[in-house]
C-alpha cells in the first residue's frame, strides 16, 4: 500500500513536480483549517473568522507598504502574514472592547469592524497601487494552481504549529470551549487560551487564502468541522473526522474541477457543502432521516392511553383491532405498533386477536378513567357546557400524574360521580390496606383505624385515636362525609374535618 | 442587631470561615452590577442567594469563581486571595448557560473536575480517572458515563455536574439556579444530593429564584438587588417590608396578574 503511494509520488514529482506542490499544501492546510474549525464551530464563532479572514487584506497590504516604501525591498510572504495576524488581532480586539464597553452587541461590533478594516485595505491598495506588485486578486479568489514554495513552507509552518497546539492543549481549548467559567475558577488563562486559539485562527485563514480565497475560507474552515459534528459525541472523534472530510472535499474538489476544467477554490468548497448535505440527510443520529425515523417510530403517550381508554368502554372490556380503530383517529400502522408496545408492556393479552387488559393494564386503565372524570367535574364546575365536557376532559386525561390528580381530587371534594352520574374510580394509588390516609379518602364500606387527629378542624366529635369507623353514603350530595364507629354512634363531618383524620385503611367491608 | 451588617452577624463568631466577601463592587459599563458587597459564608452551611432577575446573583458567582474582577474589594476563600485559592471552589452552572449539544461525554465532563491538578505537560493519570468514576458512582450516574450529556433527563445532568464539583474534590460548590425549570422529583433528587454534600461538611452557596421555598431548604440567606440588603438565617432575612423594597416593581406585577386573571374568570 505505501509502496504504492510512494511509487505515485515518486512519478508525480518526475512528471509533474507542481502539481505534487499543490497537493501537499492543499493536505496542510486542509488538516490544519479542519482542526481549528471544530473549535470555531463549538465556539459559535464563525462570523468572527469570516471578519479576521476580511481583516487580513489590510494587514497583507499594509505590511507589504510598510517594507516597499520604507525599507524599499520586495514584501515576503512571513512579513506579510505577520502583517495579516496583526490585523487580526487588532480586529479581535475592538471587537471586544466595542461590545464590552458599549451597548452593541458582538455581532454588530463585527459587522463594522470587519468592513471597516477591509475597507482600509482596499483604499491603501487603491491610494498605492504603483507600489504594489502583487496580485490582490490571488488574496480575494484564491489559485490553487499558483502554489508557490513559499506558500507550501507557510502551509507547513502553520499546520505544524497549529497541531501542536491543539495537541499540547488540548483539555485547555475544551474547557474554555465548553465552560469558560469553571476555567477560570481552576486557574486557566481563559483570555490567553481565546487569543491562542484567534492567533491560530488567523494562521489557518492566511495559509488556506492562498487555496480558496478571501470569501470562501471560511468553507474551508467551518464545513468539514460541521460534517464532523453531525457525527460524533467526542470533541476528539469529531477532530479527526473534520480532518477526513476536509483532505476528501480538498482531493474530490480538485480533481473534479480539473476534469471540468474549472477554477478549483470554489470546487473544493463546494464538494465540501456537497458532503455535509448528504451526512446531514443520512447522519444515524443527528440526520434528518434519522430523525424523520425517529418521529415515525414514536408512539406518543397519548395513543396508548386512548387506546385503554377505548377499550375500557367496549362490551366485556375486549376489543379488536377494527373496533379500536372506529374510536381513534389514528392510522392503523401506528396503533398497531401501539398495542403490540402494550402488549410487551404488560398492560393487554392478546388473545385470538381479541385485545383484553392484564391486571395491571385494567389498573392503568382505571387510572386513567379516574383522571378524566375529575376533569370533567372540574370543567363543569368551571361552567363548561355538557356537551362539550367529554372532549375536553379527553384532552386533559393525559395530564394524570398523581400529584395533579390528587390535588383535582382534593380541590373538588373528593367527589364521587362525574357529572353525567358515573362512578369515578377511587383512589386506589393511596387507599390501600394498610396505607395512612385521609378519613376523607374513604369510600362507601372502607373501615379505617384513627391513627392521628390533626388540629386543623377543630373536632368537636366523639372520636378516639384507635378507633375503628367505617364509612357509609355520603349526605348532602357528597359533600357531608358520613362515619360510624364501633359503638354505632355516626358522625357527620365536613371535608375540612374528614381531612384532619388519619386513618389506617384496614379494608373494604363485604356486604 | 442591625441586619445590613452581616458581618457581624453573630452566629458565625464560632465557626470557621470559608468565603469572606469584602465590599466588592463590578460594573460592567456604566450600571454597577454589585454595589459595597459584603458577608461572611461559614464553613459547613448552605446559603442560599436570593433576589430578582438582573440583581447580580450570577456576577457574584463569577466574582467569587475569580472569573469577573471586582473594581473594589476582595474576595478570600478560606483566607487565601482569589488567585491562591484557584480550584477549591467548585462550579455547577445555570442549565440554561451549558451547551448541550457540546461533543462530550458524561465522564468527560466528569473529568474535568481534575484538569485544575494537572499540568498542561502531563496527561490524567489513571487516578483522575479513578476519582472522575468515583465521583459518578456517588451520584449514581456511572451507568450513563459514555453517554453525550445532551442525551440525559434534566436531573441526571444536574448530577453530572455534581459529580465534576465532587471530583474536583473542592470545599466549596457554587451552584447556579440548580432548580430553575426541573421537575418535582427532580427538585427533590437535586435537595438530596446538596444535604449529602453538605453533610460531608462541604460549603454550599446556591443561586435561588423560589421565595416560598427558600427559607425551607436554606441554613444562611443572602437577599441581594445590587446592594446586600440583608444576609442571616432566613425568618430574618424573609421581612415582608425588605422583600417589598427589594421585588418592588415585580410583586406588583404578580399581583395584577392575579387580579386580572380572577376578574376574566368571572366573566
Amino acid at each position: 500500500m505505501f509502496d504504492l503511494i510512494y511509487q505515485y509520488i515518486a512519478d508525480l514529482q518526475r512528471s509533474e513536480p507542481h502539481l505534487l506542490k499543490v497537493y501537499i499544501s492543499g493536505t496542510l492546510i486542509s488538516i490544519s483549517c479542519s482542526t481549528i474549525g471544530c473549535f470555531i464551530v463549538l465556539r459559535k464563532m464563525v462570523f468572527l473568522g469570516d471578519a479576521v479572514a476580511h481583516a487580513m487584506l489590510a494587514g497583507v497590504v499594509a505590511s507589504y507598504l510598510i517594507l516597499s516604501v520604507a525599507f524599499g525591498r520586495e514584501a515576503d510572504a512571513a512579513v506579510m502574514i505577520l502583517g495579516a495576524i496583526i490585523a487580526a488581532v487588532i480586529t479581535v480586539s475592538l471587537v471586544g472592547i466595542v461590545s464590552k464597553v458599549s451597548r452593541i452587541k458582538e455581532d454588530t461590533a463585527i459587522g463594522i469592524l470587519y468592513t471597516g478594516i477591509f475597507g482600509i485595505g482596499g483604499l491603501m491598495a487603491s491610494a498605492f497601487h504603483q507600489y504594489i506588485h502583487i496580485d490582490l486578486l490571488h488574496y480575494i479568489t484564491g489559485t490553487v494552481l499558483s502554489t508557490s514554495e513559499s506558500d507550501l513552507w507557510t502551509a507547513a509552518i502553520v499546520t505544524s504549529v497549529v497541531l501542536s497546539v491543539t495537541i499540547l492543549f488540548y483539555r485547555h481549548l475544551q474547557i474554555t470551549s465548553f465552560d469558560p467559567i469553571m476555567a477560570a475558577s481552576i486557574g486557566i488563562p481563559v483570555v490567553l487560551v481565546d487569543y491562542m486559539l484567534l492567533t491560530c485562527t488567523s494562521l489557518v485563514v492566511v495559509s488556506g487564502v492562498s487555496t480558496a480565497g478571501i470569501i470562501m475560507v471560511i468553507g474551508m474552515l467551518v464545513t468539514p468541522a460541521a460534517t464532523a459534528y453531525l457525527l460524533f459525541d467526542r470533541l476528539s472523534r469529531m477532530l479527526f473526522a473534520a480532518s477526513f472530510f476536509g483532505l476528501s472535499s480538498f482531493f474530490l474538489g480538485y480533481y473534479l474541477a480539473d476534469k471540468a476544467a474549472v477554477t478549483p477554490g470554489p470546487s473544493i468548497v463546494v464538494t465540501g457543502m456537497v458532503q455535509f448535505m448528504v451526512v446531514l440527510a443520512i447522519a444515524p443520529k443527528y440526520g434528518l432521516i434519522a430523525n424523520q425515523l425517529r418521529r415515525y417510530r414514536t408512539i406518543p403517550q397519548t395513543l396508548l392511553e386512548d387506546i385503554l381508554g377505548s377499550i375500557f368502554r367496549s362490551p366485556d372490556q375486549k376489543a379488536t383491532i377494527g373496533q379500536i380503530q372506529a374510536h381513534i383517529p389514528s392510522p392503523a400502522a401506528k396503533i398497531k405498533n401501539a398495542l403490540g408496545r402494550l402488549e410487551r408492556q404488560g398492560l393487554l393479552d392478546n388473545h385470538k386477536s381479541e385485545y383484553s387488559f392484564t391486571e395491571s393494564g385494567h389498573k392503568e386503565a382505571r387510572r386513567l378513567l379516574r383522571a378524566h372524570r375529575l376533569w370533567e367535574t372540574y370543567l363543569e364546575r368551571l361552567g363548561t357546557p355538557h356537551d362539550q365536557l367529554h372532549e375536553k376532559a379527553h384532552h386533559l386525561e393525559h395530564f394524570h400524574d398523581e400529584a395533579t390528580v390528587d390535588y383535582l381530587d382534593d380541590k373538588l371534594g373528593h367527589p364521587i360521580q362525574d357529572p353525567h352520574g358515573k362512578e369515578i374510580p377511587e383512589d386506589f394509588v393511596h387507599l390501600q390496606v394498610g396505607e395512612v390516609v385521609k378519613a376523607s379518602l374513604l369510600r362507601e364500606n372502607w373501615q379505617g383505624k384513627i391513627v392521628e387527629l390533626l388540629e386543623t378542624a377543630k373536632l368537636d366529635k366523639p372520636c378516639a385515636i384507635g378507633e375503628v369507623i367505617t364509612a357509609q353514603k355520603r349526605a348532602d350530595h357528597g359533600r357531608q362525609w358520613v362515619f360510624q364507629t364501633n359503638d354505632r354512634q355516626i358522625l357527620h363531618l365536613n371535608h375540612n374535618e374528614a381531612d384532619s383524620i388519619l386513618v389506617v385503611v384496614l379494608g373494604q367491608l363485604s356486604d | 442587631m442591625p441586619i445590613n451588617d452581616p458581618s457581624k452577624s453573630g452566629h458565625l463568631l464560632q465557626k470557621e470561615v470559608a468565603i469572606e466577601i469584602e465590599h466588592i463592587t463590578v460594573s460592567y459599563g456604566p450600571v454597577p452590577a454589585l454595589l459595597d458587597v459584603s458577608c461572611t459564608i461559614a464553613k459547613g452551611e448552605l446559603t442560599g442567594i436570593i433576589g430578582p432577575n438582573g440583581s447580580g446573583k450570577s456576577t457574584l458567582m463569577k466574582t467569587i469563581l475569580g472569573f469577573v474582577k471586582p473594581d473594589i474589594g476582595r474576595v478570600q476563600i478560606f483566607g487565601l486571595g482569589a488567585d491562591k485559592a484557584k480550584g477549591k471552589v467548585a462550579y455547577v452552572p445555570q442549565r440554561g448557560a451549558v451547551d448541550w449539544d457540546f461533543p462530550i461525554t458524561v465522564r468527560e465532563v466528569t473529568l474535568m473536575g481534575r484538569y485544575g491538578g494537572v499540568p498542561w505537560w502531563k496527561n490524567l493519570s489513571s487516578s483522575d480517572y479513578a476519582a472522575a468514576d468515583e465521583a459518578l458512582e456517588k451520584v449514581r450516574m456511572a451507568d450513563f458515563r459514555d453517554r453525550q450529556i445532551g442525551q440525559l433527563s434534566g436531573g441526571q445532568q444536574q448530577r453530572v455536574f455534581m459529580a465534576r464539583a465532587l471530583a474536583q474534590g473542592a470545599d466549596i460548590l457554587l451552584l447556579d439556579e440548580p432548580f430553575a425549570g426541573v421537575d418535582a422529583a427532580t427538585e427533590r433528587a437535586i435537595l438530596e444530593i446538596l444535604e449529602q454534600t453538605k453533610q460531608e461538611g462541604k460549603t454550599l452557596v446556591v443561586v435561588h429564584h423560589d421565595l416560598a421555598t427558600a427559607a425551607e431548604y436554606f441554613d444562611t440567606l443572602l437577599l441581594l438587588k445590587q446592594r446586600c440588603f440583608a444576609f442571616g438565617p432566613p425568618r430574618q432575612v424573609l421581612q415582608p417590608d425588605l422583600l417589598c423594597e427589594v421585588y418592588e416593581g415585580e410583586l406588583r406585577v404578580f399581583a395584577d396578574l392575579l387580579f386580572s386573571e380572577r376578574k376574566s374568570s368571572n366573566v
